[in-house]
């Protein structure tokens, strides 16, 4: 049929003039009983008379017919388009087109294709508008064919990609005949060129197309089948169990069903004699022991089916082969296809590792953000802000408020970030000279002061903002993703956070390197004391520094709520992992943070790679790594040495 | 211990008077005894602010005496009630399941019995497989030393861990946070054997007393917890009265000088470490039965913080502090977000306490430490005469 | 005559600063030794060596009779084999009373389970009141040991030390920061403890050095410059140009 059906396309594209000798109501006419009584078999002679006709009026025909709009008048037989009108029906001539009057319901029957018949019909359609002028309308019949994938669509499809102008439609119509051809061809050698010719493409549908083609079935024989194209040989014990290799023995009626422990039970209550089964007391039957017994000697009388040894089962097992056998009979393609999968999924598994890898970098660069704050407070004062990761929310919400006031997501974006870095300054340098600054030399009490901070904070947030969820919303030109191929994928805003990390980072080692505040910023953090006499005034060090800290809170903030949802509670999410990163890193080092924010952001992902189904675990694990990690370098991967170490 | 320890330390006798005096007094005007004027939710309420005081007496230990800030040590509290509540829930469920198959024709088989248990605890997870973590969760003795073991052995593990490499300061503080989350993370999940988020629960009825009003449960919980204060407060303080105390207060001030004079400071952690962490779990294992309920939410590392929050407010470096900070802070918080405390109106705007009161919190918390770093308990230091 | 401490050819360096190089230097169970240097000579680093602070990259210290390396030990065991050390800011625990300083060093076993089962002992007490006389804060005893001034201070610190009863003692600056009377004092009590001991001094002040009148050994870039008596080193003309060149500079 597919042949036929090509044959008529290309007639009907070529000459169209040459066969239009008959009306399409003469067809009809010649089919008169499988119009209005379609079946979904009958129905095939009439779409392929229409369709050879290549009369232009068949696709409203088919169209109309699909949607049930087809009537036969009683009086003369004759087929007409309905089109209620109120009480009133509108005939409509189908080879002009024409209005021909009205009529009374009573006089007419009903063509009501049912949904077989008009999945058949759009499928004939399709073969139509596969050549539609229209784009849209091609586009919308390859991607009907992309969805159901039928032995009927190669055809028309290969046939249509002659014609098609649109090169990136052509492209897909090319692609999606490869996949059919692997499935549908008519020859073996067409099929496996198909097969081949996909093993480059790493998208699902190939693969799924490729999986179709090595469908397997379980079976149980004597011997394995010799006409059967065995996949696989199972070993009863690796590959499955005894429990499940008798279970299939049963369901091929090779072996008598077991009995039950549950089924035992309910023969056992069913036969009750009194205070006895089988000569068993009732009382004792609380063992599967005793119940067996029981059970044995109800058989023994006839009463029940025996039940099935073990040694009968070891033996009909033993006695039996299990096999997967290929649904597809040819063992040319299923090799073909088996090689064509195993070398898409190498491809496919290195794209992985390489989107995986992408992924942990702006884990990575999130983290950085998050932690590098907390890194160059930690590292000057020996200080832990517990409110750090309120100081991340509090530069979230900044950019909820400004975009607020500015509609145009570019422009609110622009002045989130300055104004989210003045604002968490702003807080950090009045948290030190309210609170911090009365507790140095006493780290663990600051780490308790800044606690009680970060849940008032918290809670204050939620008195404003509530409890729900607010948008940040990020501009369109951060929407979408940069698209390497099916596997590697990454979206805008993972990029321009990355790219913000490597500004920042930039920017500190700038600030830290070459400008008078980093030098004795970094004179503070190796020896405050030696600081002080040389005319450094760490009062004042101190301050910068933790409003410095607390200004990239606020950015990482701004930055986090383009990806994640901006609430109260956002700033304890990152707050360990952020702890994590400078502990792991190395205090005082921009590097060790950087370091620490790749390990935790690699870690992380790999080890959900590893666990996919369960992110809990993937970091009740990571921090296990942590802990031991801990145990091996004290003083995180970038540690300062010597005396300034020392205590 | 010698006769002279109590004589040597009157704030035991002190506080040892006070605590009979207070459960007589409760015990008396409870339910119980038909005078009522202390409704059982409120004894229990009391009940559970006992365990909470001896966690952080604990705490107070570690920290105050010790000078780990353990951010874990609700941890510990949690593990105890988890261990005490899958003995409760299993014999519980074993019971009603018992009673459920009794009017069976036919007796059930262990293996009957057991499916049935694990069906009506893990269904909730989609499971009815007993996990290997409940092997001793039908035995009271076994699953009660659970309450000891578990706590102690993960505080031995880790502390030695983090003891032996020298992590000291926030970074331990920091490392005992992970721990916490880890665990806490760990028991969320479904297949954690411990039914994931939805907790244990009905730990409020004990079996085997099922005849018993819940009013006269929740006395002897009451008092039970009382003895344990009572118990734990003595221990505590005659570890940290003599030279141990000596010890472990040199290594808070001076770990390094500790160690040249030839102690094994970190053999010192670790006994205080895992002591306190023995004695919290002891605290959870009363706490949970007087909730009814334990969840994951209950180990999450801010309440290991706030138990911090309450020793600091209290005062650190003395046991009544603690005892007074959970307490006080406990009770107060209740009362605060129970909407006892009165709304102020600003007229432009209503406090709701519901609402403020963790900002409240969270300021007064700033203060004490800025301004009375000896907490509530500083202030006995005025009404008591400096020993000459 | 057997040494009690030998230290040779040790180095450490710290990010490529050799703070010891190539050190040996020994010790008899009996003396009074004062070591001497400018700043970063490795005075410090030596002691934090020797007491198991820090690890050297080479080298060998072997202890007492019988040629025990200290160098697989922790600082606690230091201390237990005998090594007792005074750090230069005095750190003595100023939460406690004079008594619990004492009692804490007091030489009884440092186990905890020893520890929470310990009782006061008459003989203990007899102890800890005969250190209290030797160090002169007999009176001072029940003080807190914050309260007390920076040479009682001092004087606790070298107390705890002698209670110890260290086979070696290592005092860092004893005398800094203190009134003349003050250190006359001192300079008795280090006397007279060396008497039974070793005990090793590391001072700036030359004056107090001449007052212990003892051997001294001159540091220079972590290795041994000089050794011998104060008038020997000092006349020594690379130790005048270690300290003159500089003073110069």
């Amino acid at each position: 049929m597919p042949r036929l059906i090509f044959l008529a396309l290309t007639l009907w594209l070529l000459a169209p003039v040459a066969v239009q000798a008959q009306t399409l109501q003469d067809i009809l006419q010649t089919h008169q009983d499988e119009v209005l009584k379609p079946g979904r078999r009958s129905v095939g002679v009439v779409l392929d008379d229409l369709v050879a006709s290549g009369l232009p009026q068949t696709v409203p025909f088919l169209e109309a017919w699909r949607d049930r709009e087809i009537v036969q008048r009683d009086s003369d037989g004759l087929f007409f388009r309905a089109t209620e009108d109120g009480d009133a029906i509108t005939l409509n001539d189908l080879d002009t087109g024409e209005n021909v009057g009205t009529a009374d319901d009573a006089d007419l029957t009903d063509s009501r294709p049912n949904g077989g018949v008009r999945r058949a019909i759009g499928d004939a359609l399709v073969q139509f508008q596969l050549s539609d002028p229209n784009i849209l309308k091609r586009r919308s019949a390859v991607n009907a064919i992309a969805r159901s994938m039928e032995a009927s669509q190669l055809g028309p499809l290969e046939a249509s990609i002659e014609g098609e102008i649109d090169p990136t439609l052509r492209a897909t119509k090319q692609r999606l005949a490869g996949m059919l051809g692997a499935r549908f061809a008519d020859t073996q050698d067409k099929r496996i060129e198909a097969i081949e010719a996909l093993s480059g493409d790493l998208s699902v549908d190939v693969r799924a197309v490729l999986n179709t083609i090595l469908t397997t079935k379980t079976g149980v024989a004597p011997e394995p089948p010799a006409d059967k194209n065995i996949a696989q040989i199972l070993t009863v014990g690796t590959d499955l169990t005894a429990e499940d290799a008798y279970a299939r023995l049963v369901a091929a009626d090779l072996a008598p069903p077991l009995i039950s422990k549950a089924a035992i039970r309910n023969a056992l209550v069913a036969n009750l004699d009194g205070d006895t089964v089988g000569g068993v007391p009732v009382a004792t039957l609380n063992t599967d022991a005793a119940r067996a017994t029981a059970y044995d000697a109800l058989a023994a009388d006839g009463l029940l089916p025996q039940r099935v040894s073990e040694a009968e089962q070891a033996a009909a097992i033993e006695a039996h082969s299990f096999y997967l056998a290929y649904t597809e009979p040819d063992t040319a393609i299923t090799d073909a296809a088996r090689a064509a999968l195993r070398s898409i999924e190498t491809n496919v598994a290195l794209s992985q590792a390489a989107d995986l890898g992408l992924d942990a970098l702006s884990l990575a660069s999130i983290y950085f953000l998050a932690a590098i704050g907390l890194a160059i407070t930690f590292g000057v004062m020996g200080v832990i802000n517990m409110a750090h990761g309120e100081f991340i929310m509090m530069g979230a919400y900044t950019g909820f408020v400004v975009q607020q006031f500015v509609p145009d997501y570019t422009l609110s974006i622009i002045i989130a970030l300055p104004l989210a870095f003045a604002v968490t300054f702003g807080a950090g340098v009045t948290m030190e000279r309210l609170v911090i600054r009365h507790l140095y030399h006493r780290p663990l009490e600051t780490l308790l002061a800044t606690f009680g901070i970060s849940i008032a904070l918290q809670q204050l947030a939620k008195n404003i903002f509530g409890t729900q969820a607010r948008p940040l919303t990020s501009p369109e030109w951060l929407d979408g993703a940069l698209v390497f191929n099916d596997v590697i994928a990454i979206s805008y805003i993972r990029i321009a956070i990355f790219v913000l990390a490597l500004l920042f980072l930039a920017l500190i080692l700038f600030v830290l390197k070459r400008t008078r505040l980093g030098l004795e910023v970094r004179a503070v953090t190796q020896n405050p004391g030696m600081a002080a006499s040389m005319g450094i005034n760490p009062d004042r060090i101190n301050m910068l520094t933790f409003g410095l800290g607390s200004g990239i809170a606020g950015i990482a903030g701004v930055a986090i709520g383009l990806y994640a949802k901006v609430t109260s509670e956002m700033g304890a999410d990152y707050i360990v992992q952020s702890f994590m990163t400078v502990v792991v890193g190395g205090v005082g080092n921009v590097w060790g943070t950087l370091a620490g924010a790749s390990l935790i952001g690699f870690l992380q992902k790999g080890i959900e790679w590893l666990n996919p189904s369960n992110t809990l675990a993937a970091q009740t694990y990571m921090i296990l790594f942590i802990i031991l990690f801990i145990q091996f370098r004290p003083k995180g991967i970038v540690a300062l040495k010597g005396r300034a170490a020392a205590d | 211990m010698h006769r002279s320890f109590f004589l040597q330390n009157p704030s035991i006798l002190w506080f040892l008077t006070i605590l009979a005096g207070f459960t007589v007094g409760v015990t008396l005007v409870s339910e119980v005894t038909g005078v009522g004027l202390i409704s059982t939710s409120f004894v229990k309420t009391l009940g559970k602010t006992l365990c909470l005081c001896l966690v952080a007496i604990a705490m107070d230990v570690v920290w105050g005496y010790c000078g780990i800030l353990s951010l874990g040590h609700f941890a510990f509290f949690g593990i105890g009630g988890y261990a005490i509540g899958m003995w409760l829930m299993y014999a519980r469920t074993e019971g009603i399941v018992l009673g459920s198959l009794a009017g069976q024709p036919i007796p059930p088989t262990p293996a009957e019995i057991s499916d049935a248990i694990g069906n009506q605890i893990f269904g909730v997870v989609g499971s009815s497989e007993f996990p290997m973590i409940w092997a001793f969760a039908d035995n009271l003795f076994l699953q009660l030393l659970m309450v000891v073991l578990v706590p102690g052995l993960l505080a031995l593990v880790f502390g030695w861990l983090a003891f032996r490499s020298r992590v000291t300061g926030v970074y331990l503080s920091i490392l005992t946070q992970a721990m916490t989350l880890a665990l806490a993370l760990y028991l969320f999940q479904n297949d954690s054997g411990l039914r994931g988020n939805n907790g244990l629960s009905g730990l409020q009825n004990i079996p085997g007393y099922e005849d018993f009003s819940q009013a006269t449960i929740s006395i002897v919980f009451f008092i039970t917890s009382a003895i344990a204060l009572a118990a734990g407060y003595v221990f505590f303080a005659w570890i940290v009265s003599g030279k141990m105390g000596s010890v472990i207060k040199g290594i808070r001030d001076n770990e390094a000088r500790v160690r040249f004079l030839g102690y094994h400071v970190e053999g010192y952690k670790l006994f205080v470490f895992t002591t306190t962490a023995i004695i919290a779990g002891i605290a959870g294992a009363l706490y949970y039965p007087q909730a009814g309920i334990i969840n994951p939410g209950e180990i999450a590392p801010i309440a290991s913080i706030y138990l911090a929050v309450w020793v600091a407010i209290g005062g650190r470096g003395r046991l009544y502090g603690a005892v007074i900070g959970a307490a006080f802070v406990s009770l107060v918080s209740s009362w605060f977000t129970g909407g006892g405390a009165p709304n102020i109106n600003l007229g432009f705007y209503v406090i709701q306490w519901t609402d403020w009161w963790l900002v409240l919190l969270g300021f007064s918390f700033v203060a004490v430490t800025l301004f009375f770093p000896k907490g509530i308990g500083g202030l006995f230091d005025l009404l008591v005469r400096k020993q000459p | 005559m057997s040494m009690l401490l030998e230290v040779s050819g040790v180095s450490v360096s710290f990010d490529g600063f050799r703070a010891i190089n190539n050190l040996s230097i020994n010790f008899a169970p009996a003396e009074l030794r004062a070591i001497i240097g400018p700043n970063g000579a490795g005075k410090t680093t030596f002691m934090d060596i020797v007491t198991g602070k820090t690890k050297p990259d080479e080298g060998t210290v072997i202890w007492g009779d019988k040629n025990i390396s200290l160098l697989g030990l922790s600082e606690s065991q230091i201390a237990r084999e005998g090594i007792g050390r005074k750090f230069q800011k005095p750190t003595v625990f100023e939460a406690q009373t004079v008594r619990q300083n004492l009692a804490m060093a007091l030489k009884t076993p440092r186990g905890p389970f020893a520890v929470l089962m310990h009782k006061k002992t008459k003989p203990n007490g007899a102890r800890i009141e005969a250190v209290a006389e030797q160090i002169g804060l007999t009176n001072e005893i029940t003080r807190v040991a914050g309260e007390l001034s920076h040479g009682q201070k001092q004087w606790l610190e070298i107390g705890m030390l002698l209670a110890q009863e260290p086979r070696l003692m290592l005092v860092d600056e004893p005398a800094a920061g203190m009134t003349p009377e003050e250190r006359e004092k001192t300079t008795d009590i280090l006397k007279e403890a060396a008497k039974t001991r070793a005990v090793v001094v590391v001072e700036h002040d030359m004056e107090f050095v001449r007052r212990l009148n003892c051997k001294v050994t001159v540091l220079h870039e972590g290795s041994v410059l000089a050794e011998g008596s104060l008038d020997h080193v000092t006349s020594d003309q690379t130790v005048i140009d270690v300290y003159l060149g500089r003073a110069h500079a």
